[in-house]
């Protein structure tokens, strides 16, 4: 063997032995996209304005209290359009007192002073920063959640750098319904006394009150899953909330039936201690995400190291993931779907199943038809392709590709593109042999004006694989990537390799034989 | 040496008029269909809306599936069968929940709702009193659920014995019986406690997706964007390689492809989704594959056939390179051929799209890009070399 033919012979040996050594077992090596081992992809948006009216809220009562220490008359504070609020009724003679406490604890805000109100709005740098605080912190939590409820590996991130949205890919899931509710919820739970009701509607329950709503009370509707539905009339200021929870597990109620018991941290203690204390006989009503859960009647004081326990009409399953949701934390503003895909397991496998039919059959196909056609040739054509398709596997394990149905048929489609460089180059070497050139001759000639073509029409697949990879969303991109590193692959392949299978089989001795092309 | 043409010496330039004909008569078809007639159906990638596909206990006809949905003011509902043991089905629906419209950002959870709604329309009476007597639904319970009913029995196997009927399930599609659980070896206690405490579902939930009209609007201007630049990608390609004239005739035959492809698409009453897209894309660089090695022999021929007319060469060039182009596109449309008729519903879109493709490119290759550059030698009067 003449000494350059050994190094090549050993560069695809040990090609070979990585690629295998890289997908083997390809189990566990190569991942498997959602659409083929089942699990949820969702796309959701974070509604950042919330963060924006949470903010506001916060500081309308700060207003207030701040006003009224530093002695300045006013009517009422109004909030206007998002990021807005305004102070009106303000006596001109303490317009100065007034920018002074303006300008000294509201930095945050510009304002503008227009006859008797003042408009505050949040300045935009502010804004921004709340706006991109509030996508963090729902990344944080929805990732505590998902950990807490123990998905194995999944994918939470932030589409682009600074967007709104979130991506969540959660692999090999069996109960997607359960897991979206679990994300979805805000998860705000909030204790608050019961004015009046339940009833049947807002109507009914305002009766008593002459039709219409005081300021510091404001009406309910029960969840209609957990309690009788109905109508709550409840104080405004929620007593204790989920910031004061310190620990919550699952456990059962007295008819042991699921519920969720907590405790909460001493200050949050204190406060609901006095709250029974104050109200025996009065029910608290339990609010999740703005919806009664139930309402107990209080019986007794609770003490505040005692903690207790939520009911609402609980599956197990449900006091579970409350009990996920509490301990993770509230989502700091809402989130909604904008998309969401789920492919239970068993369509996954069925997948799985039919792409490596096709890819056999592909594969039966296009050798029966290189060997019948090309002859040994044809087998020399089909040891490449074999060797493609295992150095495709292994840049699939080594660059941890994800491998997705659509990237299925990308292999599958390598595979009839990986022999068009071989029908290129034996085609080539025919008309070389019909033009009756020496064997030797006609390899090399064949190899060499083919090559070419054989760039330039690979180079354009790639180019638009590369657009379809920047487009694309998970299964498409799967389908580029094997795509592009399919039609690499065949280049070595087809163009190396096969040549070398020519260098060690064609030799001198045979040159007067025919060829077998 | 076996060989599908001897030397060959077809007058391909010759029919260069029927070829424009033929091509004309299908794209202005297809324009017209698009734009006046049936038009190209959206999928919910592109148009928003809920694709859900499902899996039956027992054999239902279509029929009764479509009175199932009616009854639910669901009649405007897409419905396929897949298979043909009438278990299979999937349901496409556009249409959003009435009265839970609120502003067009919210579609996406009245999309999802209506979901919800095809589901429940498709469940049977008998479901409905099992979940009212408290049992689950061992068609469509998770694991812990499962291994919750049988840990009171069973305390130290149950999480074991929920995975095992769990992947029996994965297997299946839906289990049909208790009978079936006998299979992986679960043994008659278990299967009594299952009867006790559950039932079997009458279907099962294969796939779920949901697209919001936002979602929709950003994946149209994606796929648009990608298909022109990857066509301009192209073009310059080629105009870097060969010369303009060769650049522009590549990106018309390219265009004339996915003209021709679309316009098929729209007769065939198919969608067009995400992976259709991605099939319109492989075929515009897999037929300009084609289209280069006919230019790279062109170019080839200018320097050895001085004496002959532009358009000789290029008969010539084709004829050379014929046997080729049939082989290769040969080899690709035997592997498409497997994936449309072994690759099952989810990817049959694609590979149909990409069969279509692959006959319009070989097509077009011989028929259009040659001629194309013909032409345009006609009529700039460029220079005959390849080179500028």
């Amino acid at each position: 063997m003449k000494k350059g033919l050994r190094w090549k012979v050993i560069l695809v040996v040990g090609a070979t032995a990585l690629a295998i050594y890289l997908a083997y077992p390809p189990a566990q090596k190569i991942n498997l996209g959602l659409d083929l081992q089942g699990g949820i992809h969702l796309v959701l948006q974070v509604v950042t304005e919330d963060a924006i009216t949470i903010e506001t809220d916060q500081e309308i009562t700060r207003l207030h209290d701040q006003l009224k220490k530093k002695d300045v008359t006013y009517k009422t504070i109004v909030k206007g359009k998002l990021g807005q609020l305004s102070i009106q009724g303000i006596l001109s003679d303490q317009e100065g007192k007034l920018r002074d406490l303006l300008d000294e604890s509201f930095k945050d805000w510009d304002y503008t002073l227009i006859s008797d109100a003042a408009t505050l709005t949040i300045k935009p740098g502010v804004q921004q920063y709340l706006k991109e605080q509030s996508v963090t912190q729902a990344l944080e939590t929805i990732r505590n959640r998902v950990d807490q409820f123990g998905v194995a590996e999944p994918t939470i991130q932030r589409q682009g750098l600074a967007g709104d949205r979130i991506i969540i890919e959660l692999p090999g899931v069996d109960d997607p319904e359960r897991v979206k509710n679990l994300i979805k919820t805000t998860a705000i739970l909030e204790w608050k006394l019961v004015k009046a009701g339940p009833a049947p509607d807002e109507q009914t329950l305002l009766a008593p009150y002459g039709g219409t709503l005081s300021g510091d009370a404001e009406v309910v509707r029960g969840d209609p899953k957990r309690t009788e539905g109905g109508y709550y009339l409840l104080d405004r200021v929620a007593v204790v909330t989920g910031k004061d929870l310190r620990n919550v597990r699952r456990s059962v109620d007295e008819w042991n039936s699921p519920a969720v018991s907590f405790s909460l941290y001493p200050e949050g203690g204190r406060r609901f201690e006095k709250l029974t204390a104050e109200n025996i006989g009065n029910s608290i009503a339990i609010m999740l995400d703005k919806r009664v859960i139930s309402a107990p009647r209080v019986e007794d004081r609770i003490p505040a190291a005692s903690g207790g326990i939520i009911r609402g009409r609980f599956t197990a399953e449900e006091a579970e993931d409350l009990v996920v949701v509490l301990r993770a934390g509230a989502l700091p503003a809402s989130i909604k779907y904008l998309e969401e895909r789920t492919i239970g397991p068993s369509l996954g496998a069925d997948s799985i199943r039919k792409g490596l039919v096709s890819c056999i059959v592909a594969l039966l196909l296009v050798m029966g038809f290189m060997v019948f056609y090309y002859r040994l040739s044809g087998v020399n054509a089909v040891v490449a392709l074999v060797l493609n398709i295992v150095l495709l596997a292994g840049a699939l394990g080594y660059f941890k590709a994800t491998l997705t149905l659509p990237g299925i048929a990308g292999v599958i489609l390598t595979i009839g593109m990986a022999v068009d460089a071989n029908v290129l180059i034996f085609e080539r070497i025919r008309e070389e042999l019909l033009a009756g050139k020496s064997i030797l001759n006609s390899i090399a000639t064949g190899f060499s004006r083919a090559f070419s073509a054989i760039l330039d029409s690979n180079l354009t697949t790639i180019i638009s694989a590369i657009f379809l990879f920047q487009f694309g969303t998970g299964p498409v991109k799967g389908y580029a990537v094997t795509l592009i590193i399919g039609i690499a692959a065949s280049m070595f392949t087809a163009v190396f390799v096969s040549r070398l299978i020519f260098d060690l089989t064609v030799t001198k001795k045979k040159k007067r034989e025919k060829m077998s092309i | 040496m076996l060989q599908i043409f001897k030397k060959t010496n077809i007058n391909f330039m010759k029919y260069k008029y029927i070829a424009f004909g033929l091509s004309g008569v299908i794209i202005v078809a297809g324009i017209i269909n698009i734009a006046f007639g049936k038009g190209l159906k959206p999928g919910i990638d592109f148009s928003g809306g809920t694709l859900i596909r499902i899996m039956l206990k027992s054999p239902v006809d279509v029929g009764e599936v479509r009175q199932a949905l009616s009854e639910q003011d669901l009649g405007g509902s897409v419905i396929q069968e897949v298979g043909k043991e009438k278990r299979e089905y999937i349901i496409r629906t556009t249409q959003a929940a009435k009265g839970d419209r609120r502003a067009g950002e919210e579609e996406i959870e009245a999309h999802e709702i209506m979901g919800t709604k095809v589901i429940e329309a498709l469940k049977s009476a008998e479901d409905t009193v099992a979940l009212g007597q408290g049992k689950i639904d061992l068609n469509n319970a998770g694991r812990k659920e499962i291994a919750f009913v049988l840990e009171p029995a069973f305390p130290d196997t149950a999480e074991e014995l929920a995975s095992q009927i769990i992947s029996l399930r994965v297997e299946r599609g839906v289990i049909e019986s208790f009978s079936v659980l006998k299979e992986p070896g679960l043994a008659d206690e278990v299967i009594s406690r299952l009867e006790e405490k559950t039932f079997l579902g009458s279907l099962t939930v294969l796939s779920k997706e949901t697209v919001g009209p936002q979602v929709g609007k950003d994946l149209r201007r994606k796929a648009t964007q990608a298909t022109i630049w990857a066509l301009l990608g192209m073009l310059v390609y080629i105009a870097l390689r060969f010369k303009l004239s060769y650049g522009v005739s590549s990106i018309l035959t390219l265009t004339h492809d996915v003209l021709v492809t679309l316009s098929i698409f729209s007769f065939a009453n198919r969608e067009i989704n995400l992976p259709v897209i991605a099939a319109v894309l492989t075929i515009v660089g897999y037929s300009l594959n084609d289209t280069i090695v006919i230019f790279d022999r062109v170019r080839d021929n200018l320097k050895l056939m001085r004496k002959h007319s532009f358009e000789e060469i290029l008969n010539v060039s084709v004829n050379q390179t014929l046997s080729r182009s049939i082989i290769t596109s040969g080899t690709v449309f035997l592997t498409v051929i497997a994936l449309y008729f072994f690759g099952g519903e989810v990817i049959n879109d694609f590979a149909f799209t990409m069969l279509i493709g692959v006959i319009s490119g070989s097509y077009s290759t011989i028929y259009q890009s040659c001629p194309i550059v013909y032409f345009w030698q006609k009529i700039f009067k460029t220079k005959k070399g390849l080179r500028r």
